[in-house]
């Protein structure tokens, strides 16, 4: 059997491990436009801050790869997937054949849109090679700018002024992570960024970007001008689908997948940012574009590409991250737009202290923490496992709200001793 | 392979557990010297309470198919393949607290590495330089048992049995 992964990173690693498990012989080949080994791309803002070096950040070691007998083929782009002769073409015009194939070509930060951007000095914020340069320039001008105020601008702004760069960050709407949590949230953690030093602008969009070949201005909607060589853009994420445009492989958000991550041509399966599946809080199909859930539909799908023996669950908005040591996690669906929702918040912003459920009938689907997020993990359980919590409503919000209180509506489920070993649990014997 | 475990019944919730497994993730390991570290060392194993008011000591389950693995963005929480144990590199760490969102027994918890005060996450190591974890020492009850879960189910029944046949010779 000749698998192909085309991406390295977090799905295509998980999926090179969930083959092996079921695989030892088949032949893995797993080839990436990008020349380094798979790193952890979450981790270029530390390399930024300048705590983690390069070699700190490797996801997996070259020796992972020899260990798993994989072929890999590095700096290589893939152009298109020949669905009927199971071939993919490279931009060399060199084609690999496979007999199973893995689509997990991540996605592309969105670009403004605007006059001008296409100049040195503007950057996404999503590669090594991304970071290196907004180091180089960062260190030489010590003033950046931020477009975007979502978890990519605001853990860059992060990375820079720890390293002592000063930054604006810029925001289209009223609030920072607009995309991510509630305004109440929203406003705790613009005021404790700025507290930090990290200067916030809201209400403002970049109309122009002046300069000859290198950024020198900005133009920003009400007129204003700015200078500034260099600029960072977070605006979100588009799916790398160019590979199967012209293919009948399906997309909509990104491309479609079923409950086993394989796409609507069978033998083809996609995973990661590229993927879209359904979201367990909202029942919607999307595009989840985290970490976490490449890796766990990378290992699914590598499962399914030997066998179709594992069902994914859904995926699941969830996002943590850390400012200046105030921990932010925030899972699921919460910032409530309609009718039919319960949400029960309890806020104390002078100490930056926030927490909110977001309930829909007697379902848990949505959570967000400030400062304090021990036992985050158990609302993140209830949410998966869609559990009736009417029974513990009342302490929902207390910090005494843990695994034993939840214990016997978690494990009532079936899935979760599925997916969790019960080897250390209590025994309990009459 | 050997894991604790826990029999409820005998729990009475002194967190002598707790103070051990503090004191030997510390840097002096004494009790005395290590309650005036900066930062304090935390336990990572917790006495929680259950609905009904009863003591539940609480630790990492190593589970079979770890959630935290999946959603450590830092790569640095690994499976040993031999001991089957969820260990995380605590130098790879940085403290995003992604595993901290999706462990469902939220016994991964963030904190600070003593000596550099970092950030990182800490959870239930089973005290690797030890033969028998820290936690299972302190237990002044026996409640904490460390072995196979064959031996402790062996163990809670013939503690069980001894108590029935004591009630049957009093009586």
């Amino acid at each position: 059997m000749r698998y192909l992964i085309v991406g390295n990173c977090a799905a295509g690693v998980n999926a090179i491990e969930g083959i092996r498990r079921l695989d030892k012989d088949g032949e893995v080949t797993v080839i990436s436009n990008e020349n380094s080994l798979a790193y952890c791309r979450c981790l270029i803002t530390e390399y930024v801050m300048g705590t983690r070096r390069k070699e700190d950040i490797l996801y997996r070691e070259k020796e992972f790869y020899e260990k798993n007998r994989v072929n890999l083929i590095l700096g290589k782009e893939v152009v298109r997937v020949d669905v009927s002769k199971k071939r993919v073409i490279l931009q060399d015009n060199n084609s690999l054949s496979y007999d199973k194939l893995l689509i997990a070509t991540g996605a592309t930060p969105k670009s403004l849109g605007i006059k001008g951007e296409k100049k040195y000095g503007v950057f996404g914020f999503r590669t090594l090679s991304n970071a290196e340069e907004v180091i180089k320039i960062g260190e030489q001008v010590g003033r950046v700018v931020v477009f975007g105020g979502g978890l990519i601008g605001l853990k860059a702004a992060y990375g820079l002024k720890k390293r002592g760069i000063d930054v604006d960050v810029m925001v289209k709407s009223s609030r920072v992570l607009s995309q991510v949590i509630d305004t109440e949230a929203a406003h705790i953690i613009g005021r404790w960024l700025q507290e930090n030093g990290i200067s916030i602008r809201t209400g403002i969009a970049p109309q122009e970007i002046l300069g000859d070949k290198e950024v020198e201005e900005v133009i920003l909607d009400n007129g204003e001008r700015v200078r500034t060589k260099l600029v960072i853009i977070g605006k979100g994420v588009m799916c790398n689908t160019s590979l199967i445009k012209n293919s009948p492989i399906k997309t909509h958000w990104g491309i479609l997948t079923d409950d086993f991550l394989q796409t609507n041509i069978e033998g083809i399966f996609a995973a990661g940012d590229v993927a879209e599946t359904r979201d367990i809080a909202t029942g919607n199909r999307t595009v989840n574009a985290l970490w976490t859930a490449a890796c766990e539909q990378g290992k699914i799908a590598g499962m399914n590409m030997v066998k179709m023996i594992k069902r994914y669950p859904g995926s699941i908005g969830a996002n943590s991250a850390d400012f200046f040591g105030l921990p932010l996690i925030s899972v699921g669906y919460v910032r409530v737009k309609e009718e039919g929702y319960e949400q029960l918040i309890k806020s104390n912003p002078k100490e930056f202290k926030y927490k909110k459920v977001v309930l829909k009938g007697n379902r848990l689907v949505g959570f967000t923490a400030i400062k304090d997020i021990e036992n985050a993990g158990v609302y993140t359980a209830l949410i998966r496992k869609k559990v009736d919590v009417s029974s513990v409503k009342d302490i929902l919000l207390e910090d005494y709200l843990d695994y034993p209180k939840v214990r016997e509506l978690l494990e009532e489920k079936e899935g979760l001793r599925e997916s969790i070993s019960m080897q250390g649990e209590t025994i309990k014997i009459a | 392979m050997k894991r604790v475990f826990v029999d409820l019944d005998r729990c009475l919730g002194c967190h002598s557990c707790m103070i051990a497994c503090a004191v030997e993730h510390s840097l002096t390991k004494e009790l005395f010297k290590a309650v005036q570290e900066t930062p304090l060392p935390k336990t990572r194993i917790e006495v929680k309470t259950t609905e009904g008011g009863g003591s539940f000591p609480l630790q990492c389950r190593h589970c079979e198919e770890p959630y935290c693995i999946d959603a450590c963005i830092a790569g640095a929480i690994r499976k040993d393949p031999e001991t089957g144990l969820v260990l995380s590199d605590e130098k790879k760490c940085v403290g995003c607290w992604m595993c901290v969102m999706v462990c469902p027994f939220g016994v991964i918890r963030p904190s600070l590495i003593p000596d550099r005060r970092e950030k990182v996450a800490i959870r239930c190591d089973l005290c690797q330089d030890r033969e028998t974890p820290a936690c299972v020492e302190a237990c002044p009850t026996d409640a904490l048992f460390f072995g196979e879960a064959e031996e402790f189910k062996k163990a809670v029944m013939s503690r069980a049995r001894r108590r029935e046949n004591a009630l049957l010779n009093s009586g």
